[in-house]
């Protein structure tokens, strides 16, 4: 510890008055895992954009050409869907463009997004690397590791967020499940499939890559064209993951929200039933 | 700045922790450990809220700026959030070094010795013709002539398709010709090796280096539009890059670059010229066609 360290729980005393109670606080996140947690952010999301403008060019799905437009790309379809049904899109000028002229960096733009995607996949994998780091070194990795009844307990946890709404609106108490662990075991099973999708996500990437140099690599996921169908898959995956993220942890409160921020938790009492 | 050691202050500190219950057993490596739980001032506590919120604060500006930023012309005015030209040359610098780097790993990837996989004719696909402009007519065939320059001989070599089938021996192989676009097609191919041809016409002995060009490509109207990229001697080398003349046992058809076309799978396809005319062997990187238009240089796979 450096001196630092003295000189600051010395200032928590001095400031500290006999009147004056503390707060207990509880640490959540390493200072590396904050900090890679929000820079995965703007990452994924530059990954996603340029990914897209890049599956534009040719997609891996595929239907027989419609014989009126020639269209094959679901996804034109669900762009000129949109267009067709959503008020104010009616006079929209590219309707199969849609979707990658909103998710993507835009259509015909494969050079640009090849150039984005290179840059933001090596932050990704140096992202991801300092991410692992920080898990070591605050010790947050125990807390993800999956348990034996974690199955059962994660079906509680869903049965109980999918009940809530109804509960609140009908005003019958619905109660949370109980834990004393560090997350709970939906939590843990989502956090602990993350870096591993992230892993996944860095492999099938370089299967595709390079799939003379590492063929062994592509061989793995099952050659080129199944690589590719791995690689957009986990793409939806953290596409998947981020929404009922961002809206369980806006629902958990400032707390929570809080502690991905500044590291501590002011929740110090759910670890008191820790040992019980 | 020192976070963790402020926040981990307490823990050191044993008389501001609550009462630390013993675990009943020992933990496993791999049990959670209890929380760190401290006692601290609500005053610092506010004032690490309002000093982290503020750090944090900055660098999403940051992060959204210089990320934001980084995003195309075209998608940036799409948006609305910019109008006219207002490119960052900067961008441009950093989006080309990643690609720099990208091409430096597929260099350090790259072995003469490591083949690519290859096929049985089952498993063939059909192969598009992806010719950028138009499909050039076959008038050139009569008169199509390969031209050897930059050779140590110091001469210009001018060959004809019967001097390359009747010198060289022929090879085949069923691999995989894989898109910048992320199609890829496996085909039979048969044609010399590029490295023979090596030998047999040595190029200067500083060349790393060739220019290979198509004279006949055709832009997007049909106008002429000479196709040419740049191969190192290195990949040249590989025992799976051939000048091909034959594709599923045929001779090649003008959609695949008759009568001599590249074919070197352990780089993209763009690299693959077809309709050859011109091969020139340098000491310095010659220009390549797409590596002007954004892509890579390298483009090894």
């Amino acid at each position: 510890m450096p001196h630092s360290t003295q000189l600051d729980s010395g200032r928590i005393a001095t400031c500290t008055p006999e009147s004056e109670a503390g707060v207990l606080v509880v640490r959540r996140h390493h200072l590396l895992v904050r900090c890679t947690h929000w820079l995965s952010v703007p990452i994924l999301l530059g990954l996603i954009l340029s990914g897209l403008s890049i599956y534009w060019a040719s997609p891996v799905y595929k239907h027989k050409p419609d014989p009126l437009t020639g269209n094959f790309d679901p996804l034109a379809d669900v762009g000129i869907w949109i267009c067709a049904h959503v008020p104010g899109l009616h006079q929209y000028n590219s309707p199969p463009d849609w979707v990658y002229n909103h998710l993507s960096l835009g259509p015909g733009m494969l050079a640009v997004a090849l150039r984005l995607h290179w840059l933001c996949a090596y932050l990704f994998m140096l992202n991801g690397l300092v991410f692992v780091i920080g898990l070591a070194m605050g010790g947050g990795w125990r807390s993800l590791l999956p348990r034996r009844t974690d199955l059962r307990e994660a079906l509680k946890m869903f049965c109980y967020y999918a009940g809530l709404p109804l509960a609140k609106l009908t005003r019958r108490t619905w109660l949370h499940p109980r834990f004393n662990t560090k997350y709970n075991a939906l939590q843990r099973l989502a956090y602990f499939s993350v870096p591993v999708a992230g892993i996944l996500s860095v492999f099938t990437g370089w299967a595709i890559h390079k799939p003379m140099q590492l063929y062994w690599l592509t061989a793995i996921f099952g050659g080129y064209d199944k690589a590719r169908i791995w690689h957009f898959w986990l793409m939806w995956f953290f596409i998947l993951f981020v929404v009922p993220h961002v809206i369980l942890v806006l629902a958990d409160g400032w707390d929570t929200l809080r502690s991905m921020i500044v590291g501590w938790s002011t929740r110090a009492e759910r670890s008191e039933d820790f040992w019980q | 700045m020192n976070l963790e050691d402020e926040h981990s202050a307490p823990k050191a500190d044993n008389t501001s922790s609550t009462e630390s219950v013993s675990p009943p057993k020992a933990a496993s490596f791999f049990e959670e450990r209890p929380p760190q739980v401290m006692e601290v001032a609500p005053q610092l506590l506010r004032y690490w809220t309002r000093r982290d919120l503020l750090l944090f604060g900055m660098g999403a500006i940051a992060a959204v700026a210089g990320g934001g930023s980084l995003l195309p012309q075209t998608t940036l005015e799409r948006l609305g959030i910019i109008h006219g030209n207002k490119n960052w040359t900067k961008k441009e610098w950093l989006l080309n070094r990643a690609l720099h780097i990208d091409d430096d790993v597929a260099e350090a990837l790259y072995s003469r010795n490591r083949l690519v996989p290859t096929y049985t004719k089952s498993q063939i696909t059909s192969l598009k013709n992806n010719y950028n402009g138009a499909t050039p007519d076959p008038s050139y065939i009569p008169e199509w002539r390969l031209k050897l320059d930059g050779l140590a001989s110091g001469l210009s070599v001018s060959l004809n398709i019967r001097n390359l089938l009747a010198s060289f021996r022929v090879h085949e192989q069923i691999t995989r010709l894989v898109c910048v676009e992320g199609w890829s097609a496996i085909a039979w191919w048969s044609g010399l090796r590029f490295d023979d041809l090596l030998h047999a016409y040595p190029p200067v002995s500083q060349a790393k280096w060739a220019r290979i060009e198509s004279s006949v490509n055709l832009g997007s109207w049909g106008n002429p539009d000479p196709y040419f990229v740049s191969l190192d001697l290195a990949t040249a080398r590989h025992p799976q890059t051939l000048l091909a003349t034959h594709l599923n046992g045929k001779p090649l058809t003008v959609e695949h670059g008759a009568p001599v076309r590249l074919l070197v799978p352990v780089k993209l396809g763009l690299k693959n010229i077809k309709a050859i005319t011109r091969i020139t062997y340098t000491k310095d990187e010659p220009a390549d066609y797409w590596a002007k238009r954004g892509y890579s240089r390298y483009d090894g796979i």
